[in-house]
C-alpha cells in the first residue's frame, strides 16, 4: 500500500476546511444534531470524540502493518470501542451531569461514522504522526462545529449562552424560540449552516446524490 | 408499559428520526428513491428487531449475571457486528433471493447508529427481553416510515430548480426539519391510556 | 396569458387560468373571513394581516433577489400565504410573530426548494407549526374576547369541548363566530361563503373538505363524548376550531395535495382521522395544522399508489362484461 506523505500541518488544518466532517463530508450527523442544544454539551461531546478519534487513529496506524485486510473492520471496532469505554467511565466519574445529558450518544461514539471512516481512509494507510495530526485536526474541527451549532441553537432557543455559572447575555433581549432546542430546530439550523458553508468556505465541486 | 404504547411510541411519538436523531446518515443516504428506501427498511426492521432480542438476552444472562455492565458498549457492538455477519453468511447460502434483494444494505446496518442506539435505549428503559424486542421492532417501523415518506418526497426533487449551495445534504436536513415539525403533532398521543 | 416558457412538474394541464388568477380567487374568497375577523376581534386583526402579508411578500422578493432569480411576487402566492398564516393566529399575538412566521413560511418552506410548485408542505401551515413550537405561550394564550376586544384568559371553547364533549355555544354563535379563537377560523359562514366561491370557480376540489369534515364529524360522533360511544356532538366538533378553515383553504393547496380525485378524498379522510386523534387523545387542543402537514408528507405516496381510472375505463369495463356475458364457447 502506497503511503502518502502530506505535511503534518496540512493534516491538522484540513479537518476545518476541505475535510470538515460536519459541513463538507456530512458524516457524524447524529451526535451533531442530538447534543447541540448548548455550547457546553457540544464542547464535551467534541472533546470525547477528539480523544477517541486520536486514540483510534494512532493505534490503527501503529498496527497498520500487522492488521490483516480481511478482518480489519472488526479490529477497528475493538480499537475504537476501547477508548469509548474509557471516555464513558471517566465522564461518569468526573462529569456526571454532562454524562447524563449526553445520554446514549456517548456509547454511540463507537459507531460514529467519522471515526471508522478516518481509520479506514487515513490511519490504515499513513504513518503515526500524520494519523495523530489527522485525528487531532478533525476532532478539533468537530468540536468547533458542535460549539457553533450548539451556540446558535442555545442562543436562539434560550436567549443566552451559559458557561458554568456565567451567562451571556445575562438577560435575554428577545423572546427565545423554544423550537430551536427541538429536532426541527436542529435539522433546519444545521441545514442552513451547511448551505452557508458551501457558499462561503466550501465552494468546491459538490457531489450530487 | 404495554405493547401498544411501545409501538405507537416507537412509530409516531418518539420516531427515531424525527424525535430521537438516530439513524440519520443512512436515512439521508438511502432515500433517493422508493425502492432503495424500502429495501433498506426491510433490512433495518429485521436487524433491529433481532439485535434487540439478542443484546437483551446477552445483558440478562451475561453482563448482569457477572456484573460486567461497564463492558456494555464494547460487548453490544461486537454482538451486533457478529450477528450481522452471521446473517449475511446464512442468507447468502439459504435465501439467496432475499440476500440479493437486500444487497449492500445489510453490512451498512452495523454502523446505523439506530441499531446500537435502540439496544442502549432498551437498557435505559429497563426492558426485559420481550419488551426490548418489541421496542426494537417499533423503532425500526418508525424509521422505515420516515425513510419511505422521505423517499416519496425526494423523488419529486428531480424536477426542481435547487440552488447548488443547498443541493444534497443541506436541503435534505431542512426537509427533515419540516417533516419533524409535522411529527411534533404526535407528542403526547395516547399518553397514559394504555 | 403569459408567453414565457414555463417548466413545471406534471400534471400539465392547459387552461385559461393563470397562477395569478387562481391566487386572486383565493384572496377574494378569504375576504369575508378576514373582514369577520376584524369586526369580531378588532383592529389587532387588521394589523396582524397586514404585517403577515407584507412580510411574506418582502421575504419572497428579498430571497429571489439574493438568489438571483426572477422576482415573482406578482403571482400573489406570497400574499395568499401571508393572509392564510395571519388567519390562524390568536388575535392578540405580537406583531413580530406573523413577520417571523411568514418569513419562515416563504423562505424555508417554499423558496429554497425552487419557489412556487416545489414545496412539499403547505407553507402557511409550516410557518404556523414553527411559531407554535417556538412561542407556544403566545400561540395558546393570546386570545381576545369577541366584540369587546379585550384579552381573555382560560381555555378556548375547543379545548373545553375536547375535555367535556359539550360546548355552551349554540349553533348560531358557532356559525357567526362570536367566540374566542384564531382570527380567521371563527366565522364559519364567512368561510363557507369563500369555500363555495372557490368550488364554483373550480379552484378547489370539494372532495377534500367534504372528506375531511365528514370524517371528523363521524369520528367526533363516535368518540367525542365522555359518556360513551356514538353520542358525540359532531356538529360542534366540526364547527369549533380550525377544521373548516383548514379543510377548505389549506388542505386544498394544489401543490401539496394529491393529483387524483380519489387521492384527494383519501387526503381529506386521513386529515380528519389525524385531527380527531390529536384532539381526543393527543397532547394538543387542535390538530388541524399537524393533520394537514402530515397528509402533505404522504401525498407523494398517495399519488404513487392511487392509480387514476384512465380515459375509457368504463367503456372497457362494459366491453369486458359484454364479452363475458355473451359467452365464448
Amino acid at each position: 500500500m502506497k503511503e502518502s506523505k502530506s505535511s503534518l500541518g496540512f493534516d491538522f488544518i484540513k479537518g476545518f476546511i476541505q475535510e470538515n466532517p460536519t459541513f463538507a463530508l456530512a458524516i457524524g450527523m447524529c451526535p451533531t444534531l442530538a447534543v447541540t442544544t448548548s455550547v457546553v454539551n457540544g464542547f464535551w461531546m467534541g472533546i470525547a470524540v477528539l480523544f477517541v478519534l486520536t486514540f483510534a487513529n494512532v493505534f490503527v496506524s501503529l498496527l497498520r502493518n500487522f492488521i490483516p485486510d480481511e478482518i480489519r473492520i472488526p479490529i477497528f471496532v475493538i480499537l475504537i470501542a476501547t477508548p469509548v469505554v474509557i471516555v464513558e467511565l471517566v465522564m461518569k466519574a468526573y462529569l456526571p451531569a454532562i454524562y447524563e445529558v449526553l445520554g446514549i450518544f456517548v456509547p454511540l461514539i463507537v459507531v460514529n461514522c467519522i471515526i471508522i471512516a478516518r481509520a479506514e481512509a487515513f490511519a490504515y494507510r499513513n504513518p503515526v504522526m500524520n494519523s495523530l495530526m489527522d485525528g487531532l485536526g478533525i476532532g478539533a474541527a468537530f468540536t468547533v462545529n458542535l460549539m457553533i451549532v450548539g451556540g446558535i441553537r442555545e442562543f436562539l432557543g434560550t436567549g443566552q449562552i451559559v458557561f458554568g455559572s456565567a451567562a451571556f447575555p445575562s438577560v435575554p433581549f428577545f423572546e427565545p424560540a423554544a423550537v430551536m432546542l427541538t429536532p426541527p430546530g436542529g435539522f433546519i439550523t444545521l441545514g442552513i449552516l451547511m448551505a452557508l458553508f458551501n457558499v462561503t468556505i466550501g465552494a468546491k465541486g459538490k457531489t450530487n446524490d | 408499559m404495554s405493547i401498544i404504547a411501545i409501538i405507537i411510541g416507537g412509530v409516531l411519538v418518539n420516531n427515531f428520526i424525527f424525535m430521537q436523531y438516530l439513524g440519520i446518515c443512512p436515512f439521508i443516504g438511502v432515500s433517493q428513491n422508493l425502492e432503495t428506501a424500502m429495501g433498506m427498511s426491510g433490512a433495518v426492521v429485521f436487524v433491529m428487531t433481532i439485535a434487540s432480542a439478542v443484546t437483551a438476552a446477552f445483558e440478562q444472562f451475561v453482563l448482569a449475571r457477572f456484573g460486567l455492565e461497564y463492558l456494555r458498549t464494547i460487548a453490544y457492538i461486537l454482538v451486533i457486528a457478529a450477528f450481522v455477519q452471521l446473517v449475511e453468511i446464512f442468507m447468502k447460502k439459504t435465501l439467496p433471493g432475499l440476500y440479493k434483494a437486500l444487497g449492500i444494505y445489510l453490512p451498512l446496518i452495523t454502523t446505523n447508529c439506530a441499531v446500537l442506539g435502540v439496544t442502549m435505549l432498551n437498557v435505559r428503559q429497563g426492558y426485559g427481553i420481550l419488551m426490548s424486542t418489541i421496542n426494537g421492532f417499533a423503532g425500526a417501523l418508525g424509521w422505515s416510515l420516515a425513510i419511505i415518506i422521505f423517499a416519496g418526497i425526494r423523488e419529486r426533487w428531480q424536477l426542481m430548480d435547487i440552488p447548488p449551495a443547498l443541493e444534497g445534504f443541506p436541503l435534505a436536513l431542512i426537509s427533515t426539519g419540516l417533516m419533524s415539525l409535522a411529527f411534533l403533532g404526535f407528542v403526547g398521543l395516547f399518553k397514559g391510556l394504555f | 396569458m403569459d408567453d414565457k416558457l414555463l417548466i413545471t412538474p406534471a400534471p400539465h394541464i392547459s387552461s385559461v387560468k393563470t397562477v395569478r388568477g387562481i391566487m386572486l380567487d383565493v384572496v377574494i374568497s378569504l375576504l369575508p373571513a378576514t373582514l369577520a375577523g376584524i369586526i369580531i376581534f378588532g383592529i389587532r386583526s387588521l394589523q396582524l394581516v397586514l404585517a403577515s402579508v407584507i412580510a411574506a411578500v418582502a421575504a419572497e422578493a428579498i430571497y429571489q433577489k439574493v438568489a438571483k432569480k426572477p422576482v415573482t411576487v406578482n403571482d400573489m402566492s406570497a400574499v395568499v400565504t401571508g393572509l392564510l398564516l395571519a388567519l390562524t393566529l390568536p388575535p392578540d399575538a405580537p406583531i413580530w410573530i406573523p413577520i417571523i412566521g411568514s418569513a419562515f413560511a416563504i423562505i424555508v418552506a417554499k423558496q429554497i426548494f425552487g419557489g412556487l410548485g416545489t414545496n412539499f408542505v403547505n407553507p402557511a401551515l409550516a410557518g404556523r407549526a414553527f411559531i407554535v413550537a417556538a412561542w407556544p405561550l403566545h400561540m395558546t394564550q393570546d386570545w381576545l374576547n369577541p366584540m369587546t376586544h379585550d384579552a381573555i384568559t382560560g381555555a378556548t371553547p375547543l379545548a373545553v369541548f375536547n375535555n367535556t364533549g359539550t360546548t355552551s355555544l349554540g349553533v348560531k354563535d358557532l356559525l357567526l363566530g362570536l367566540r374566542a379563537g384564531s382570527l380567521g377560523e371563527t366565522c364559519i359562514i364567512a368561510l363557507l361563503a369563500g369555500g363555495i366561491y372557490l368550488i364554483a370557480r373550480d379552484v378547489i376540489d370539494w372532495r377534500i373538505p367534504v372528506g375531511y369534515l365528514g370524517t371528523l364529524a363521524l369520528g367526533t360522533w363516535i368518540f367525542g363524548s365522555p359518556n360513551g360511544f356514538f353520542q358525540g356532538d359532531w356538529l360542534s366538533g366540526i364547527l369549533l376550531g380550525g377544521a373548516v378553515l383548514g379543510s377548505i383553504f389549506m388542505a386544498t393547496d394544489y401543490v401539496t395535495s394529491p393529483v387524483t380525485p380519489t387521492g384527494r378524498f383519501y387526503m381529506g379522510v386521513g386529515a380528519g382521522i389525524i385531527t380527531l386523534l390529536i384532539r381526543v387523545w393527543g397532547g394538543y387542543p387542535e390538530g388541524v395544522t399537524y393533520a394537514i402537514l402530515f397528509m402533505n408528507l404522504v401525498t407523494p405516496l398517495i399519488d404513487k399508489y392511487v392509480v387514476p381510472k384512465y380515459y375509457g375505463y368504463m367503456h372497457d369495463i362494459q366491453a369486458r362484461k359484454a364479452a363475458a356475458g355473451g359467452g365464448t364457447k
